[in-house]
This record gives structure tokens, sequence and C-alpha cells, in this order.
């Protein structure tokens, strides 16, 4: 019954992230309205035939600028993730692979520090001395990523290196680079990929934040996170403005989630064998 | 007078049965020793009585316990039971212990919620109940916590825990499986001490046949769910009628057949005044490391062909060992020589050295990365060639290997959680093998397989000791096995090898104090009639 | 214990020293002159001259930064570049807000999380587990300060229960300032609870697998006092880390909501100051932050000590 479940998870999950995705890339190509043309005599329409979510006090269309905005949330989430796995997944080997060392000493106490600084705290800094943008907003979710890999894959590579298998492989010569890619990579895949969509969407949770507070990406690039600053004080009157780009991040994040959580239960062996 | 008497038992575990038809009974002040391989559903039998069974279970037939039918009780009725009436012992130490309550407590634990005492009087009992069970108040107070125990410690912890309130019944799951063979004797003494002194009736379960004939007035033996074999101790050992119990009872004491001592006069490696330290974590920041010497001046010989046990305790070093002599730390004191070649302490092995010594580990689920095929895995080693052989004429040392132990060439593309236990061991041997090492180290190779399958590992590995003329050093915590398959043996204690010798006289006639003690402690089986 | 202690605080002390550095260096990057911003274009350059003498300005790179965090140990944070009133003084006040409105949420979101996380781990697989795991499937989806525009809109708006925005000042008495702060603690505290709730429940899953778990069953324990005595107390290990973890959050969460509900907090003040390039106020407000979190952290491994004595011997 459980299996049930997880592969309901699944594809829930992968249908609602690839609706944002296809949403993202026919932006590129198509939106119903031009999200830069201004139309005063159109503004603050409700939800109708023309305009299936509405116009914003611009007379620009929300559905147009949802798909848009999901642009910027996913590119600025990815770039994030990336920087925190190719950053923190070789630092986090590299402490695993020379364990209790001074490096592994400097790797792990470094994290600690950046941990001390939460995201939100980073994109403040890098933009009080660089100002706002989408680029700076990516780089602070980035850092905050780096330690959540590292510390992900020192701890899952520790227990590895305990393993039979891998005094096998040293037995037969080979060092601690060597194995550290042909036999711990390999088998911490599963847990990067899991972890990875869920930073993915809590990448898009901080985009969306670090936006509404206006260190996000800037006028004139539409994104969830301002759309919904700007329909703050409208709220009263014009809910649907606060509605869609709320629901937008809402059902984006959810997708990816459930997708995560799909691929972990899929991919853990001990949950596969309960569920049977 | 009979205390327990189970009666056509059934059990399935989400309609997928296990348990079929079994029948025995125990009588107070008796010991009955319950006896099966892994998956034989021998702790299933003994859960059934707890009515601890795992999720989806259900049990049908009857235990009665006292005249009481079990599986008509209510939860709540099996609960003011279980701890008072009925006490259990598991076979993990390390893990039966909740990790942050004192040992005091938990044991008090068992008191309070089965009588109407205070606190203080419960912590009384318990204090009087570590003393029976030999862990003097004074040494271990009830402020200890478990992780400041030791295994054999830890076990009596529990099984005070069991017997606090003098149940009349006790069942004990594998209770020496985890443990050293002197702790092991301990342990078994104990609890025959305890079943005499109460009256109390002793459920044992076991794999291992010394075990229960040492201490066992009945016992039952049990194969896929059923009882194949049953009846008092002494006679079944005698008579061995069933043809099941005659296989277990010769593979447990199985000595493979071996030819003559094909042992060369060449010296293949030599161990001279080797030591090992370990760094100890820091105990404050600016004080220095301390270090603990876990290998202390050891030195010996193994001559090309020639099988030599190294034996003793956990924590003796034995394992530290091994791992100096496959290069994989480096030595503090002394050097190690093999075929000739030389490395001395502080220096990394060399390839050409690394070549000439190969291993086998305990585990067989560990010793392979999940994701290679076969094929991959056994070939890893011929990293350390020069020119490693390719295409196919890797795939030809691939089959040829596998053929040598016993294994086809298909068996090559398939993944490791297609294969055994035992087919498991027979790849870590290919691997060892394939680039035709003069020595093997075999570390505890056998200890993790039921006892037929471990006689045919062991007659696998003489084998291919005489056709390739292999020297092994077998490094085990089991005494029987070592004697059967080694010509000569080396005891460890402490870091330091305290007796060595060949493997008859040793064990025939021991020199040292420890040596003695280790071989009063293994459990013996009895001599049959007809073997 | 008292070794594991000092440890624990020389690393604290140690973190904050270097986090202090990063910040102090990240600023001092900044181009443009804080004195020169402060008299406006037109000011002539000996007057700047001698107001970056007042602020120290001129001194060396080191003598300030030893001057900085000096100030800041003896309660002297500098002055505000904009209202040249001390920053100590602009920082107590807005605390007032932020440090109440996080301990709010954190109660919260703990007082929600672990009923819910016990009731599901306890009954797996049950309605309730189900709908307690959609539940937080969902919380942890939504963006709190777009769930905090909601709770205006239905409880402000619609029913007007509560104000949409602003704080009466705790002057009006305790209740009138809980009541103001409530919304934005709601907001910020679901989200977390349904983190913590689904950690509660995997560990105490966790936890009730262990072996130690059918000793005390064997012990003639029943399932429910074998949860109290013995998972709990286990399960609990797991769940401290992420209460920690969960204070940084919603210290940066709670940055994000005061904007929503227009509560003068840190927050609001960090704004305001990026805005007027004030960057002492910036400073030293992130400055405090990291303490906080580094504080919290601090305290978490001391509690984790005393929930497990396997860490006291350390």
């Amino acid at each position: 019954m459980e299996s049930g479940i997880f592969r309901r998870n699944l594809v829930i999950g992968s249908v609602l992230a690839l609706v944002f995705l296809i949403a993202a890339i026919v932006s590129f190509f198509w939106t119903p309205y031009d999200v830069t043309q201004l139309d005063i005599a159109n503004k603050l329409k409700k939800p109708n035939a023309e305009y299936w979510f509405g116009t914003d006090h611009f007379g620009r269309d929300i559905f147009s600028m949802i798909m848009v905005g999901a642009r910027t949330s996913i590119a600025v989430a990815i770039v994030a993730v990336g920087i925190g796995l190719l950053i923190g997944v070789p630092l986090g080997l590299t402490a695993a692979a020379w364990r209790h060392s001074l490096l592994d000493e400097l790797i792990m106490r470094s994290n600690d520090l950046v941990f001390a600084f939460p995201a939100l705290l980073i994109a403040i800094m890098i933009t009080a001395v660089f100002g706002p943008g989408a680029v700076n907003a990516i780089i602070a979710i980035g850092i905050f990523n780096i330690p959540v890999f590292a510390r992900l894959t020192r701890g899952a590579a520790l227990s590895l290196w305990t393993r039979d298998y891998i005094l096998a492989a040293r037995t037969a010569g080979k060092k601690s680079f060597r194995i550290s890619l042909e036999h711990i990579l390999p088998n911490i895949l599963n847990l990067l990929i899991v972890q990875g969509t869920i930073q993915f969407s809590l990448g898009i949770l901080a985009e969306a934040g670090l936006s509404y507070v206006g260190l996000g990406a800037q006028p004139p690039v539409p994104s969830w996170g301002r759309m919904l600053a700007e329909s703050q004080t409208m709220i009263s009157f014009a809910p649907h403005l606060a509605l869609f780009p709320g629901f937008a991040i809402l059902l984006t994040v959810l997708g990816l989630n459930l997708f995560g959580d799909g691929l972990r239960d899929l991919f853990d062996p001990r949950l596969r064998r309960e569920s049977r | 007078m009979t205390l327990l008497k189970v009666e056509n038992l059934q059990l399935s575990i989400y309609d997928n049965p296990v348990l079929h038809d079994i029948d025995f009974q125990v009588d107070a002040g008796q010991t009955l020793g319950i006896i099966g391989e892994s998956g034989s559903g021998k702790s299933l039998s003994a859960l059934s009585v707890m009515q601890l069974l795992p999720k989806g279970s259900k049990a049908t037939g009857s235990i009665l316990f006292d005249g009481e039918e079990l599986l008509d009780k209510t939860e709540a009725q099996m609960c003011s039971l279980r701890g008072d009436d009925i006490g259990m012992v598991f076979q993990e130490p390390m893990t039966a212990l909740n990790p942050v309550q004192t040992i005091g407590e938990q044991v008090a634990e068992t008191v309070f919620i089965h009588q109407q005492v205070g606190r203080k009087a419960a912590l009384e009992i318990a204090a009087q109940t570590l003393e029976h069970v030999e862990l003097p108040n004074s040494e271990f107070p009830l402020s200890r916590y478990p992780h400041e125990l030791s295994g054999g410690q830890r076990q009596r912890v529990v099984i005070a825990m069991a017997i606090a309130l003098r149940p009349r019944l006790l069942i004990a799951d594998e209770p020496t499986t985890a443990l050293d063979v002197t702790t092991q004797a301990q342990i078994l003494a104990l609890l025959k001490r305890l079943t005499s002194e109460h009256n109390m009736a002793l459920l044992l379960i076991t794999h291992d046949l010394g075990v229960v004939a040492d201490i066992a007035d009945h016992m039952v033996i049990l194969r896929h769910g059923t009882v194949v074999d049953s009846g008092e101790t002494g006679t079944i050992f005698k008579a061995l009628r069933h043809p099941y119990t005659k296989a277990l009872y010769e593979a447990s004491g199985h000595v493979p057949e071996r030819s003559v001592k094909h042992m060369l006069p060449e010296v293949l490696l030599d161990v001279n005044a080797v030591s090992r330290d370990y760094r100890l974590p820091r105990s404050g920041l600016f004080s220095r490391p301390d270090s603990f010497r876990a290998v202390d001046q050891v030195s010996f010989v193994i001559h090309r062909g020639e099988n030599v046990g190294l034996v003793g305790e956990s924590g003796c070093g034995k394992s530290t060992l091994a791992r100096a002599i496959l290069g994989l730390e480096k030595l503090q004191e002394g050097s190690i020589t093999i075929n000739g070649e030389q490395v001395l302490a502080d220096m990394q092995m060399p390839a050409s050295l690394r070549r000439q010594v190969q291993v086998v580990f305990q585990d067989p689920y560990g010793s392979f990365n999940p994701r290679h095929k076969v094929k991959r895995l056994v070939g890893e080693p011929f990293y350390l060639l020069d020119s490693p052989p390719a295409g196919a004429d890797y795939d030809m040392a691939v089959t040829e290997v596998l053929e040598s132990v016993g294994l086809a060439a298909s068996d090559a593309d398939k993944y490791i959680h297609e294969f055994s236990g035992g087919q498991r061991q027979r790849i870590a041997i290919a691997r060892a093998l394939i680039i035709k090492p003069g020595l093997i180290v075999l570390d505890e190779p056998v200890s993790a397989l039921d006892v037929s399958i471990r006689a045919q590992i062991l007659d696998l590995l003489a084998a291919l000791s005489a056709q390739f003329d292999l020297s092994y050093l077998f490094i085990s915590h089991d005494l029987t096995v070592v004697r059967s398959v080694t010509d000569r043996v080396l005891v460890m204690k402490d870091g330091r090898i305290v007796e060595q010798g060949d493997t008859e006289d040793v064990f025939s006639n021991p020199q040292h104090a420890y040596t003695n003690n280790l071989l009063d402690s293994v459990p013996v089986l009895p001599g049959a009639d007809n073997p | 214990m008292i070794r594991y202690v000092l440890k624990r605080l020389l690393s604290l002390i140690a973190t904050l020293v270097v986090a202090s550095v990063v910040i102090f260096v990240a600023i001092e990057v900044v181009p443009g002159d804080p004195a020169s911003y402060m008299l406006g274009l037109n000011a002539a350059p000996d007057t700047v001259q001698a107001l970056r003498d007042e602020l120290g300005l001129n001194a060396s790179k080191v003598t300030r930064y030893v001057n900085w965090v000096s100030g800041m140990l003896s309660g002297d944070f500098g002055t505000s570049y904009t209202y040249r009133t001390p920053v100590s003084e602009m920082i107590t006040e807005r605390i007032g807000i932020s440090g109440p409105l996080a301990i709010y949420a954190l109660l919260l979101s703990t007082l929600i999380a672990f009923p819910a996380g016990i009731i599901a781990a306890t009954r797996r697989g049950s309605v309730a587990d189900v709908s307690i795991m959609g539940a937080t499937q969902l919380g942890v989806a939504i963006p709190n300060f777009w769930f905090a525009m909601l709770l205006v809109l239905f409880f402000s708006i619609q029913l007007r229960w509560f104000s949409a925005g602003g704080f009466p000042g705790w002057d009006q008495g305790l209740l009138a300032g809980l009541k103001a702060l409530t919304l934005p603690a709601v907001a910020l505290a679901l989200p977390q609870a349904s983190i913590l709730a689904r950690v509660m429940r995997s560990s105490l899953l966790d936890t009730l697998g262990e072996d130690f778990i059918r000793t005390a069953r064997a012990k003639g324990l029943t399932t429910r006092q074998t949860l109290w005595r013995h998972a709990l107390r286990n399960a609990l290990i797991p769940v401290l880390t992420i209460i920690g973890l969960q204070f940084s959050f919603l210290l940066a969460g709670a940055i994000i909501i005061e904007n929503v509900f227009f509560l003068p907090g840190l927050g609001r003040l960090i704004f305001q100051a990026i805005s007027q390039r004030d960057l002492i106020v910036v400073e030293s407000v992130v400055m405090l932050l990291v303490f906080a979190v580094v504080l919290v952290t601090f305290l978490v491994d001391v509690a984790y000590a005393v929930v497990d004595p396997r860490l006291r011997a350390r």
C-alpha cells in the first residue's frame, strides 16, 4: 500500500514541477501578452476569458508574468544548487578522505561559520556591498548551499569509508582521490540527487523571499516574489494579484518536494523492503 | 512439571508462512536449546512466546504457559506477564540498553512497573540484582551509563533486567553470539547458575551446537520453520539419527581434507618487531594527543604454502596487525619483509610488495561496491600490476579465477546483490586470487556464514592453498576453525603474541595461561557414537 | 561535562571572532565615503575631513576593527551615519519586537510540531498520520510571507479580528503587544512547525525500531510506556539540532515578515539602513544576528549533553 503512495508522490511531483519548467521554457518564445508592455486601460482586471489570471495595476497580464517569473525562479535556484554541488561535494569528499586531519577540521569549521549566516543575512551583506540583483541573490543562496552539501557528503562518505570494499580497493593500491571518485561518489549520488531537489525547492522559496524584500531580481525582470510585494498594498481590493504568484510558488515547491520524497523512497532499499 | 508447552504453532507474516507446526516444551529448572541456522525460525518461535512479533504476524496453535493459553491473552495481560513471569535476553548487548538512562534506572524499571514499590525500594532491588549477576555495586554503581560498560558487562545488565523479579521462564536469544569466547563462557555459566538457583526454565536459542551441548537438557533442531529433530541432548548427540542433525553436527566440527604438509622452506612473510600506535582523540585543546599501542613488538614468519592462524579476542590488535601487513597503515617500529623486499617504519608500502598480499574480509555483504559488476569487482587488484590485462585477456583471467572458486564464467556480468553470502565469499576469494599473490590475509572469513556454508568455504580454501602453494594468515576468534585449517598458530593478547607454535602442539599442550583460558572457554561438541 | 561546555564556548568565541572579521572586511569593500554621503554633494572638503576624524574613519583598518569590536563589547555600536544617534539605542528599541517575535514563533512551532510528529509516528499509516504528513507537505512548501499576506487577507481584512499591521508598543500592555505579534508569529511558525513535525516523526520512527525498545517491551512495558519512558528522549537528539537551525531561519524569516506587517523591528531597520547606505547600522545588526545564531547553536550543544550522557564524557 505504501509503495503506491510513493509512486503517487513521484508522479504528482514530477507533473507539477514539469508544468512550471515547461512554462518557463515556453516563455522564452511565447507568452499570451508582452510583459513589458503597459496597458493602463486594462489595469486591475479580474480573471476572465481574455486575461486568465487578470491584470496588474499597470495592465500587464498576470498569467504571462507568472510564466516569465518561473524562468527567474528556476534559473536562480538551479544555479544556486549548482554552486552548492560543485563546491560543496568536493569539499565534503576531501574532508572525508582525509578525515580528522587539519584539512578536514578547516573545511568543517568554515562550514559551521557559513551556517552562522542565514542565507538572508548573506544576501543582505552582498546587497549592502554590491547592490541588489538576481546575480547577488544566486550567490547568496549558492553560498548557503555549500555547507549543506559539504556536510551531507562528508557524513555519507565517512560511513562508506569504513566499508570493507573500500579496504579492498586500498589493498589494490588505490589512493584516496581515485577511491572517492570510483567508490564513494557513485554510492552517494542518490543522496545528492534527493538533497538537490530539496535545495532546489528551498532555493525557489529563498529567491521569492529576497525578491519580495527587493534584494532579488530587479525591475523590469518579472519575479514571483516582487509580484507579491507589489500586490500587497492592493490586497484588499485586488486579492487575485496576491493569489496567483503565491500559488505558483507553493505548487512548484510542493511539486519538487513530492518529487524528492518519491525519489528517496525509490532509492532507499530499506523503505522498499518495508513496503512489500 | 511442564512450564511451557508449545503445540502445533504456526506463524505467518503478511500471509507468508514462516513457522509450520512447531512443538516443544520445557520444565521448571530445565534448559531447552533451540538450534537452527539463519532463517530457521528459531528467533520467531521465541518471540511468539513473548507475543512480541513483528507487525503483520499471525500465530495459531497453542502456547501454554503454566497451563494458560498465551495466544488468547490480551496485550495488557501479556504486559503484566512479560518481565514478571517471563524474562528475555537478546543477542546484541551493545544496542539492547537505552543509551540515555543509567543501568540502575533500567533494572529498577522492571521492578516498579510490575510491583507497587517506591523508587527507592526498586533501586534497592536493582542493586541486589546487579550484584547477583556479578556486577558488584562497588565497581558498577547504579549511576553508570551503558556506554561505560563492555559488551559482556552490558549483557549482564540485560540479564539483570530479565531476572530482577525471578521469572519462571527465561528466554535467551543468541545471548553470547556477539561476545568473545571467554566472556561467552562466563555468561553461559551465569545463566546456568541462575536457572538452578531459582528453579527457572531457560529457553536458549543459538546456532552453535557446542553452546547447547554444554548447557541444555533437551534440544530441538529447527529448519525452514519446522522441527526436524528433538530430544534429550545427550541422546541426540549420540544417535545423530536425523540426517540434518548429522549434517549440522559434521559441519560444526568440519575438518577440511588437507594434503600432507605442502609447506616449502622458503620464508614468504617476515614480520619483525612491528609496532602500531593509534592516536587517541586529544583530551584538551592544548594537550598533546596520547597514543595507544595496538600492536607491540610483534615478530613471526610465514613460509610459502603455510597456513598460519592468528587468534585472540576483540581488541587484542589482530585486525590492526593485518592492516599493517596489507600496507593500509604505516608501521611505527619494525619491518615487514615480503618475498625478500622490505618495508620499514614510516614508509608507504610500494606496489611491488602489495602485489604479494591480498585479503578476504568477514562480511560478505559489505565487501563489494554494490554498483559494480562482478567482472569489475574481481579485477580490481589488477590496478597493482604495471601492465594489467585488457580486453579478451582480462575477461579470460576473470573467467579462470571465477571457475577456480567454483563459480561460472557467466557470473561475471551479474551484480553482487544477486549472490548469497557463501557465493559472495567465493567472489571475495576470487578477487584475492586474481593477481596470484603469495599470501592471502583471511580476516574472519567464515564467521558470518552458517555452519554448512562455512564447511564448503573451508574446503575451498584448503584446496586452493594446495593447488597454488598459497600461504594464509587466518585471523579468527573461532578456535575450532583455526585448529581445523592451520599448520601453525599465533595467540595474541593486548597487542603482543603470547604464544606461537604448531597448531596441534599449542592446542593440545598450551604453554601460556591465556591460551589455556581461551581453550577452556571453547564450547565442546561431544563425541558421537557413530560419526 | 564542564570540559565539554568549555570546549563549545571556545568554539563559540572563535566563530564570533572570524564572523566579525568577515563582516568588517565585507563592509570595508563598499565603495563610497560615508562622511561625504552624510554631508551631501556640496560639502566642503575640510568639513568632510573633520567628520571623517570624528567618525574615526581616518584611522588604520586594524585600529578601526579593534575599535569596532571593543566598542560592541562595551555596548557601544557607534553612531548612525544618517540619524546621528547611537546605533545601540536604535537596536535596543527594535530588538524588543524582533526578539519576542522569534521566540513566540519558536514556541508555537514546537508546541504544534511535537504532538503532530508523535501522533504521526505512533499511528503510522493511519488516517491521522496521512493527514498530518499531507498538511506538513503543504506547510513546508508555502512561502511564509505569502502565508502572512493570506492571514492578513482573512483575519484582518475579512474578519477584522486583528489589525493588518503595525505595533502599538509594549507600553500599551502585554496583551496588546502579543496580539499584534500573533499573526506574524503564526506565519513564521507554521512552515517551521511542518519541518519540525516531519523530523520528529522520522526520528521517533527510527528510535522505535531500536533494540532497546524491544528490551523495554520484554520488561513488560506497554507501547505507551515505552514511548514516554524510552523513545522520546532518544528521539529528541536530532530534533534539537533542527530546533537550533530553525532559530536562524526564524530570525531571517522575521526580517521578511516584519515587512509584511509593518513591524518596526530589526528587519525594517536593516532595510532602511541599506537604502540609506547607513553601513555602520547594517554591520552592527548583522553581527548581532550572527551572535544570536551562534549563541543558540551553543545552547543546543549544551542541551545535547544534558540529554545524551555519551557526550558528557567528551
